[in-house]
């Protein structure tokens, strides 16, 4: 009872409150930048040939479209008539691709993106932290050192080059994978074992250069988190008492290297829902991030917020669940 | 064991992902020579499912409005022609322009079997003044009192006051149109703003087959009825049986499916990736088949825009003094490589529109003189870039002229100088200084990550004003803050584009002082703010004109001469567009050899294009 009330109770409080001022700041940030969605709209509608607008016209339209797009109103009434929606689970009409539902286009891209950067995010991280820490632990050596060296090589190469030289090398000069696209045109999505195949072809170069690139962060993290904890007392009286190495490894080392890891970890993926904007536009591929940076870009406050909403959600939820299972992985936590 | 079997695992996998026949590229179940691939304008779209053009915000760039809809009349930039689609011919007006007859196209259906009749026509119209939050709403409602027909094939628009451009909302004249609903759908629709027109009944000459729900591709297959389309009607079979529209992503990745011939058609691409895309694919070109290579003719040109309400930017002598302190011809060379023209006036310099209107201007540009006397006109420019150009050992084929426009305004610091120091204006130290005696700087807005011609021109301005003396930088925004920027006047100078072609009437309209909007509001018309007695004027009786009137023609003339006497600010050189053609599966496109019609992929009017284009025989 007393750990629920001094472990447990303040993180919750903490966990809402968190979420309230971060829903509160992304609704409050777009209005006061110089986007608007009414212009943007209007502009577009103008700019590709249109008749020139007569002034009552153009304020009849205006005022149309504020009306439509919920604009209408004082900031704080806007603010009020939005937490009544954000609890029915409703974000609006998409004010870019009106009046296509928020949650619907959020719906459409989010699979992709949840998908390929979880597992991604996943299996860099467990190849580079075992990698890493097998690489601190013996770091005398030869194969250690080369493994290090290669990985402080790839980790500066910014990602977008990376991923260029993926598409030339696998897309271009051997042509193995298609360079657009989550699956080939004319397929339709079923459980098919060639759709399936079909969908890993077109993941797995976004896939490699992100796993590529995060192994390096992980590995070389790992690494050092590794050389400090093997030079920690309690490692090196258990290799006087002669316990085998492999175990000091994986049950001392590695255990106690680990933690700081998961919070990374957990943190990553709790930021999928902003999407990976530079892996679907290299890529081409289907996601998040494109329909964030569309949003921002025409100044579409509901699907801005809905994303934001996503992400701060995310993120907060899954800071809260590594709060809340630490203790599991750390006791000295239960003790404090 | 265990190794052996994880490397047998692999291999396995390995070969099934690389194996041709679960993974075959591009089109799997189409046949490559009988499919044209079509760069998709917007991009990747959010909601690639809905084909209801007359919602706002709904792009139709990437597909519909080429292969789907159709109009009533086009009016080609290249040429200059009025291709009259829908409309058997040209509009007809009363004398006082308050009743417009319009008469139609015989022998066109819809995709579903349907005929297409004037009731489409009215109901198209009636409809949207029904809907306010519909496209071409508030223009319907504004000008139209009544729609009606007269047979089946005859529409009657009275009109509120007289419009002799009311034709206009019905012509493509860049990019788009009001294109005409299918009155058998949509009277059952109860919400349009709600309904997405999917799977879309087809008016063009192509009907949609599939597409890509997270937006990158859709497919259209070539109708079997082709000929009851304006197009068949007009042009004969379209000659592709299937158009791809498809997203590849930024302009490496285009390059590299042009090279691999997946993309037939490009956009439009930097210099550099077209330099890359011509060395790495014989079949591809762009509009001349050497130097300058870029299609020029586009409709719109690049300005350095002053909001005139903004000191010092309200005083015509620091307009032009900033004018002449631009040496154009080192502009285009070393922002450019030479390739452009330049556009000195408010009329895009089109090859068409150079004779229409730049040639019966010659003589008065010569004679044209500031008021102190300076004769700031230059003729020498398109020699001096031919010079350029051959210098860099390319071989310029016709006249300069025609390839890098008729001239440009005099590159005189010493002139620009004069004007400034008479405005009270103080050079220091080779540092100007305002009237106050403050540091005059220059920030020039431009768009970030996109049109990437503009951002070259405002720092290629930036580096000729910084050698005049003035501390000049350039501040690059995104998309949606460079728009608004512009419509509510929340720049001091800004690289963007405006200038008219082919819709040289509604532009000029958008001048009116009536439309004039203080800065800060919302203009969608004159964001430079400049209000005119003199075009006022002009304007006045230029409304009371159809735009095909010879005495129009006149009036626009004398428009430009008020623009070059005030210098609202300057104009530069006409838009370039490197859109590539691979000319592997496909060819006879539009270009300077064959210059049929403007090769604008993303307009509506690349329909009629193509039945021209024909195949290789490759497969």
């Amino acid at each position: 009872m007393n750990f629920l009330k001094r472990y447990i109770l303040p993180r919750l409080i903490q966990y809402f409150v968190v979420i309230f001022i971060g829903i509160t700041i992304v609704f409050l940030v777009p209005r006061f930048t110089p986007l608007d969605p009414v212009v943007s709209v209007m502009n577009r509608m103008t700019s590709y040939g249109s008749m020139y607008l007569d002034p009552q016209a153009l304020e009849k339209l205006r005022e149309t479209m504020m009306e439509l797009y919920g604009l209408k109103g004082s900031v704080w009434e806007q603010y009020i008539k939005f937490w009544g929606r954000l609890f029915k689970g409703d974000f609006g009409p998409s004010l870019s691709i009106f009046p296509t539902p928020v949650i619907s286009i959020i719906r459409d891209s989010l699979p992709w993106t949840a998908g390929l950067l979880i597992i991604a995010a996943l299996l860099s991280w467990i190849i580079g932290n075992i990698l890493g820490g097998l690489a601190g632990y013996y770091s005398e050596k030869r194969w250690s050192k080369i493994l290090s060296v290669v990985a402080m090589s790839i980790y500066p190469i910014p990602y977008y080059i990376m991923a260029l030289i993926l598409i030339i090398l696998f897309a271009y000069i051997f042509p193995f994978f298609p360079i657009v696209g989550g699956y080939s045109i004319g397929m339709k999505p079923s459980f098919s074992i060639s759709f399936i195949l079909n969908l890993i072809k077109h993941a797995f170069l976004p896939a490699l250069a992100l796993i590529i690139v995060g192994i390096g962060w992980w590995f070389l993290s790992m690494r050092s988190l590794t050389s400090t904890v093997k030079a920690e007392d309690y490692v090196i009286y258990a290799e006087v008492m002669g316990i085998p190495r492999r175990k000091i490894l994986f049950q001392y080392v590695m255990k106690n290297s680990l933690l700081p890891q998961i919070t990374n970890l957990a943190l990553q993926i709790g930021g999928i829902f902003s999407g990976s904007l530079v892996t679907e536009s290299v890529f081409s591929y289907p996601g998040l991030g494109q329909v964030l940076y569309m949003a921002i870009n025409n100044g579409d406050f509901n699907l801005m917020m809905g994303i934001a909403v996503f992400s701060i959600v995310g993120i907060s939820t899954t800071a809260l669940l590594i709060d809340l299972l630490y203790p599991l992985f750390d006791p000295r936590v239960r003790y404090r | 064991m265990k190794k052996l079997s994880f490397t047998i695992v692999l291999i396995l996998l390995l070969s099934l992902l690389g194996s041709s026949v679960t993974f075959s590229q591009i089109l799997p179940n189409l046949p490559r020579n009988e499919t044209l691939i079509v760069d998709a304008l917007h991009g990747r779209l959010a909601n690639p499912k809905d084909f209801n053009f007359w919602k706002p915000g709904v792009s139709v760039g990437n597909g519909t409005q080429q292969m789907l809809l159709d109009g009533l009349w086009y009016l080609d930039p290249q040429t200059g022609k009025t291709i009259n689609a829908l409309a058997q011919e040209a509009p007809i007006y009363d004398k006082d322009f308050k009743k417009m007859t319009v008469k139609l196209r015989k022998g066109i259906y819809w995709s579903d079997g349907k005929p297409f009749t004037a009731d489409d026509v009215v109901f198209t119209v009636e409809y949207l003044m029904k809907n306010p939050g519909m496209s071409y709403s508030a223009q319907f409602n504004t000008y139209v009192s009544k729609v009606y027909k007269t047979d089946d094939y005859t529409v009657v628009f009275e009109l509120k006051n007289p419009t002799p451009a009311f034709h206009h909302i019905f012509t493509s004249l860049v990019y788009s149109t009001c294109y005409i609903m299918p009155k058998h759908i949509f009277e059952k629709v109860e919400d349009p703003l709600k309904f997405e027109f999917n799977p879309p009944v087809s008016l063009g000459p192509y009907v949609l087959k599939d597409y890509d729900p997270q937006g990158y591709w859709w497919l259209f297959e070539r109708r079997n009825d082709w000929r009851r389309t304006s197009v068949g009607l007009l042009y004969g079979m379209p000659r592709p049986k299937y158009v791809l529209f498809i997203y590849y992503g930024p302009d490496e990745k285009k390059v590299i499916a042009q090279t691999k011939h997946e993309l037939d058609l490009i956009f439009d691409l930097t210099p550099e990736a077209w330099e890359v895309l011509r060395k790495g694919n014989p079949y591809s070109r762009v509009w001349y088949k050497d130097f300058p290579w870029a299609w020029m003719d586009d409709v719109r040109a690049r300005i350095m825009a002053m909001n005139l309400e903004k000191f010092p930017y309200n005083n015509k002598d620091v307009r032009w003094a900033l004018t002449l302190a631009i040496d154009i011809v080192d502009v285009v060379t070393s922002g450019f490589g030479g390739i452009s023209r330049v556009n000195p006036l408010y009329m895009c310099a089109t090859q068409s529109l150079l004779k229409e209107y730049y040639a019966p201007l010659e003589d008065w540009l010569k004679d044209f003189a500031l008021e102190d006397g300076f004769k700031p006109w230059d003729p020498t420019v398109p020699y001096r870039i031919a010079d350029f150009a051959k210098s860099k050992g390319y071989k310029i084929k016709g006249e300069p002229r025609e390839i890098f426009g008729y001239g440009w305004w005099k590159y005189a610091p010493d002139e620009a100088e004069k004007l400034l120091v008479k405005n009270g204006f103080k050079k220091v130290g080779g540092k100007w200084y305002l009237p106050d005696g403050k540091p005059w700087k220059i920030t020039i807005t431009a768009p970030a990550n996109f049109e990437i011609h503009a951002t070259r021109l405002a720092f290629a301005v930036a580096d000729q004003w910084r050698k005049f003396g003035i501390d000049t930088t350039v501040e690059t925004v995104e998309a949606g803050p460079f728009w608004t920027k512009w419509n509510i006047g929340d720049f001091d100078v800004g690289s963007y584009w405006a200038v008219p072609a082919t819709d040289v009437y509604p532009f000029l309209q958008g001048f009116h002082s009536k439309f004039y909007k203080p800065t800060g509001e919302v203009a969608t018309t004159n964001q430079i703010r400049w209000k005119s007695k003199k075009t006022d004027d002009i304007l006045d009786k230029l409304v009371k004109l159809q735009p095909e009137d010879p005495k129009a023609k006149e009036l626009v003339m004398d428009f430009i001469k008020v623009f070059v006497e005030e210098m609202p600010h300057p104009i530069t050189i006409i838009n370039l567009k490197f859109s590539a053609q691979d000319h592997y599966y496909w060819t006879n496109y539009p270009s300077a050899d064959n210059p049929y019609m403007a090769p604008v992929w993303w307009w509506g009017q690349f329909k009629f294009i193509l039945p021209f284009i024909r195949s290789t025989g490759r497969k």
